[in-house]
């Protein structure tokens, strides 16, 4: 990895070497050491390590950006030549302001967790058997992915501003399979490898896996659900996506569109956008170098805020909160740490109380129907089950949900106490279980003429 | 370069691996995005490494590095070697590779004006035009124009001898026009939402697509939608646009066709298939008038290349013939289980990714109707254009598309505008419902430049033949 010395040495002689009237350089190093496998065995196993130096430069309000992976002397100096040349044609932005100013905060440089780094190919094949052999057991193939990712970011600006931060994590995810079409998911994210529960994690997914044979078909219908806390993370990073950032506020593409200090979900419904939650140990600022801070999104069902970059708080009277992407992006600020605050519950006090009602253990494919009403749609997977009088019992064959999110999170019965955090599209969110009322669930057709 | 990717791979062969492969990629890219009267993406990024497969042990491992010095792709190398030893351990039965002939050739894709020689006010004058004329209207809340451009370059060398060097450009542009007015938000894009139509031609082929011709057109369809009826839940007859059909075939034969797929290997993260080995020569996937080839070898289709990233030359293969599931979409690891050998179609994002198997240009191929003919043989039924929203489960079997916009087909002819229209099915009912596919008058290759699979997430450019067509008492509407 590119230790802070080398990293700012980079930048500020590509500041230096600028001719905008500001200019900002960012230093990504990402080494990602991935370890995938199926048919319990690993079929990719692979390292990589990845440096991008962008540098946005402003000169009378034109903005260039570029981005390069090449970051020797001579790259370098021509990057920094053709962002100049960029600039004769570039168009004037009148909305920009300025690059952030520099902040005396403090902010933690380095949450390398030796756990982690640690973990080496041979200890990711190990685990890989470990889960493997647990499958085994119960006549199931093991696939999934054990992630190690190790990332540093520098930004520095003409302004002043220089911030680095260095840090690592581990995910691993896997799904266990039968002959009978029967599967299983568990998945897990901690900044320390070692602490994943390989083992528990498998025996969970071949436990979903094994109640997962002879799936029965349920009918259409609104369906008192207990989504398992990925389920939840899923959910709310589509509303995330649709709504919490300010570029679709201000563009009146969010469902947040002026919604702001009015009930959009229910009471019991509160989420924020916190980095300094300890479970993620993730980077304390944006790619311009802001400090990040608590973003209060929705709060006991009232609507409160989304997030902001330095362009559009400045276009919208607003104070940056830390959640510019790389300057490259056109997608605009979305939250990259949420919470959703827990309840007092459990998954088992979940079923106990629920007379008839659908386990969801994770969705797949959810994609945007009607984002001003938050409508999603999706299948359920890996592990679907029915509950009747407060048991859980037989699986459910997949089902698609055509769901408005908000509706859904209006009609919250119970949310657990214990959380997991659920990583997806670089997104961390920190969720739990809920049961809700009313969930929109379709039955597949069956299909009837295969061959 | 070849000097120094072979060199390696004389190292490794040194070390006693049954086979390795070195791959050389830089790619440039240009990205420009107008939104309304801003410039809201202009950059440019540079990308180059090596990446350096490795079987050993019958067991694969895989390093890149973002440096071409010799002594760094020498430790990509090793690095490739370890990872390859640890996965070893887990080995069932040893990585076999198909056999393939090895060449030493060069590519280039067809390219008449090199989009990165454009000047660059042309490209963001064209954008901002587009952005002026389609906020004429006040109910055009946002305007998005775009335009991306891609020229790739790369060197293979394997110990087999393979040394093949390709040059490839991709061009493309597409624009969307947002409506709001204070309660529903809809929108219309052209040539095809998400970022537009795209292929692996030059700059000719932004200038062909007839961008400034639509824009009004597009403004004033995003305008009606607001007031548009919404479209109603019924079983009825479809007619499906060659934009919307080329998703179509992406998700439902294209992703379903790829034989490591089929194999397990995405399990966990994409899913499977459910055009399973044994159904293959028998499962009635399609109508007999339903034909679909994967061909990487069309002069400017997206999905076209001179060969794959395991050197295998760009091919033509049946997927689909006469509605019967005859192949898949194979590598030299994958097809040997069904007793061939690689039909060329794996490709990797860049250097620091491994090649996994990606569609080409899965085309189904046009019939003999005319648009025309074919709306006025449609009693009632509604007509579909343009993507709006996909999901489809992780066996490929039930899908739900929504798109842009519809027309309601009465006695033959198109009559309203629906808004938020959706139709649902179940694959092979679906492509066995399919009964008319209009002329190679009105087929096309669609590019589709953001294909992902794979983890870490890899996107691939690949393109779909069609032409509008006929589909039977479909689900439409949110009809559950």
């Amino acid at each position: 990895m590119i230790d802070r010395i080398k990293a700012m040495g980079i930048l500020q002689a590509v500041l230096k070497d600028s001719k905008g009237d500001m200019a900002e350089a960012v230093l990504e190093n990402n080494r990602l050491s991935l370890t995938r496998f199926a048919e319990s065995k690993i079929h990719q196993n692979i390292d990589t390590e990845e440096t991008t130096l962008y540098i946005r430069t402003i000169k009378n309000k034109k903005i260039s950006v570029l981005a390069t992976g090449d970051i020797s002397e001579e790259g370098l100096k021509k990057a920094v030549a053709d962002s100049a040349a960029m600039l004769v044609h570039a168009q004037t932005d009148d909305k920009f302001v300025s690059l952030p100013q520099p902040s005396a905060t403090k902010l933690n440089e380095n949450s390398i967790s030796e756990g982690t780094s640690k973990y080496t190919p041979e200890l990711r094949a190990e685990a890989v058997e470990r889960i493997a052999a647990i499958g085994r057991k119960g006549n199931l193939e093991a696939s999934g992915a054990f992630r190690i990712e190790t990332k540093s970011l520098t930004v520095a600006n003409s302004l002043g501003v220089e911030r680095y931060f260095t840090g690592n994590n581990a995910q691993l995810s896997m799904t266990l399979s039968g002959i009978e079409n029967n599967s299983g998911w568990s998945s897990a994210f901690n900044p320390d490898a070692s602490k994943i529960d390989v083992d528990g994690l498998a025996k969970t997914a071949a436990q979903k896996a094994m109640l997962s044979r002879n799936p029965i078909a349920m009918p259409d219908g609104q369906y008192t659900v207990i989504l398992e806390p990925a389920a939840v993370g899923q959910l709310l990073l589509m509303l995330a996506f649709m709504g919490f950032g300010c570029k679709t506020l201000y563009e009146h593409r969010s469902f947040m569109t002026d919604k702001i200090g009015q009930k959009i979900a229910g009471d019991n419904f509160s989420v924020a956008e916190d980095p300094f939650d300890k479970s993620f140990n993730n980077q304390p600022f944006d790619y311009e170098g802001t400090p990040k801070v608590r973003v209060p999104l929705i709060e006991n069902g009232i609507a409160k805020g989304v997030v902001y970059n330095s362009y559009y708080a400045d276009l919208m009277g607003e104070k940056s909160t830390g959640n510019a992407l790389p300057p490259n992006n056109s997608f605009g600020p979305y939250p990259k740490n949420m919470v959703v605050a827990s309840g007092n519950s459990s998954i088992e006090d979940m079923i106990k109380s629920t007379e008839k009602g659908i386990l969801i253990t994770h969705f797949w494919y959810i994609n945007y129907l009607n984002p001003m009403k938050t409508m999603v749609t999706g299948t359920t997977r890996d592990g679907t089950f029915l509950i009747e009088g407060g048991k859980l019992g037989s699986a459910i064959k997949t089902m698609r949900t055509n769901q408005s999110i908000l509706e859904a999170f209006s009609g919250i019965a119970e949310i657990s106490k214990d959380e997991i955090v659920y990583p997806q599209y670089s997104v961390l969110m920190k969720v739990p279980a809920m049961k809700i009322n009313n969930f929109n669930l379709a039955a597949e057709e069956e299909e009837t003429n295969k061959c | 370069m070849k000097d120094k990717l072979n060199n390696a791979l004389v190292w490794l062969k040194g070390k006693g691996v049954d086979y390795a492969d070195a791959r050389m990629v830089r790619i440039e890219t240009e990205s420009i995005k107008v939104t309304d009267d801003t410039v809201d993406t202009f950059s440019r990024n540079v990308n180059v490494g090596v990446g350096v497969r490795v079987i050993c042990n019958g067991a694969w491992g895989f390093a890149g590095v973002s440096s071409l010095t010799e002594a760094d792709i020498k430790k990509a190398a090793n690095k490739a070697l370890q990872t390859a030893k640890a996965s070893a351990t887990t080995v069932k039965e040893k990585v076999k590779l198909a056999p393939t002939e090895i060449y030493k050739d060069i590519y280039k894709s067809p390219c008449e004006k090199d989009p990165f020689d454009v000047p660059v006010h042309e490209k963001i004058g064209l954008l901002m035009e587009i952005s002026d004329r389609l906020r004429t209207d006040s109910r055009i809340k946002t305007a998005e124009s775009s335009a991306d451009f891609y020229k790739t370059k790369k060197i293979f060398c394997s110990t087999e001898g393979a040394e093949i060097e390709q040059d490839i450009i991709e061009s493309g542009a597409g624009y969307t026009a947002i409506a709001y007015d204070g309660k529903e938000v809809q929108k219309r894009s052209y040539p095809n939402s998400h970022r537009g139509d795209f292929a692996t031609r030059g700059y000719e082929y932004v200038e062909g697509l007839k961008l400034l011709e639509n824009v009004d057109r597009t403004r004033e369809e995003a305008v009606q939608l607001l007031t548009a009826d919404p479209c109603p839940n019924t079983v009825t007859d479809i007619i499906i646009c060659g934009s919307q059909l080329a998703l179509q075939v992406h998700e439902s034969c294209g992703h379903p066709t790829e034989l490591d797929r089929v194999l397990g290997t995405e399990i966990s993260l994409a899913g499977g298939s459910f055009m399973q080995i044994d159904g293959l020569d028998k499962l009635k996937y399609g109508s007999d008038i339903v034909n679909i080839n994967a061909d990487a070898t069309i002069p400017g289709g997206l999905g076209s290349f001179g060969y794959d990233d395991e050197g295998v030359k760009a091919q033509r293969a049946p997927i689909i013939r006469n509605g019967v599931h005859v192949g898949y979409l194979t590598s030299r690891e994958t097809a040997p289980v069904i007793g061939k050998t690689s039909n060329g179609t794996m490709r990797a994002d860049g250097w620091n990714r491994l090649p996994i198997i990606r569609m080409t240009n899965i085309n189904l191929e046009p019939g003999e109707w005319e648009l025309e003919d074919l709306i006025a043989d449609t009693k009632n039924g509604i007509f579909f254009d343009m993507n709006k929203s996909w999901s489809i489960d992780d066996k490929r079997l039930n899908f739900q598309f929504g798109v842009e916009c519809a027309w309601e087909i009465k006695d033959g002819k198109l009559g309203r505008m629906l808004k938020n229209p959706l139709y649902t099915g179940m694959t092979p009912k679906f492509w066995n419902s399919c009964d008319a596919i209009c002329s190679k008058k009105y087929w096309h290759v669609w590019g589709v430049p953001n294909c992902g699979k794979g983890e870490p997430m890899q996107t691939a450019r690949v393109a779909h033949g069609t032409a509008p067509a006929r589909f039977r008492q479909v689900n439409v509407g949110v009809s559950k």
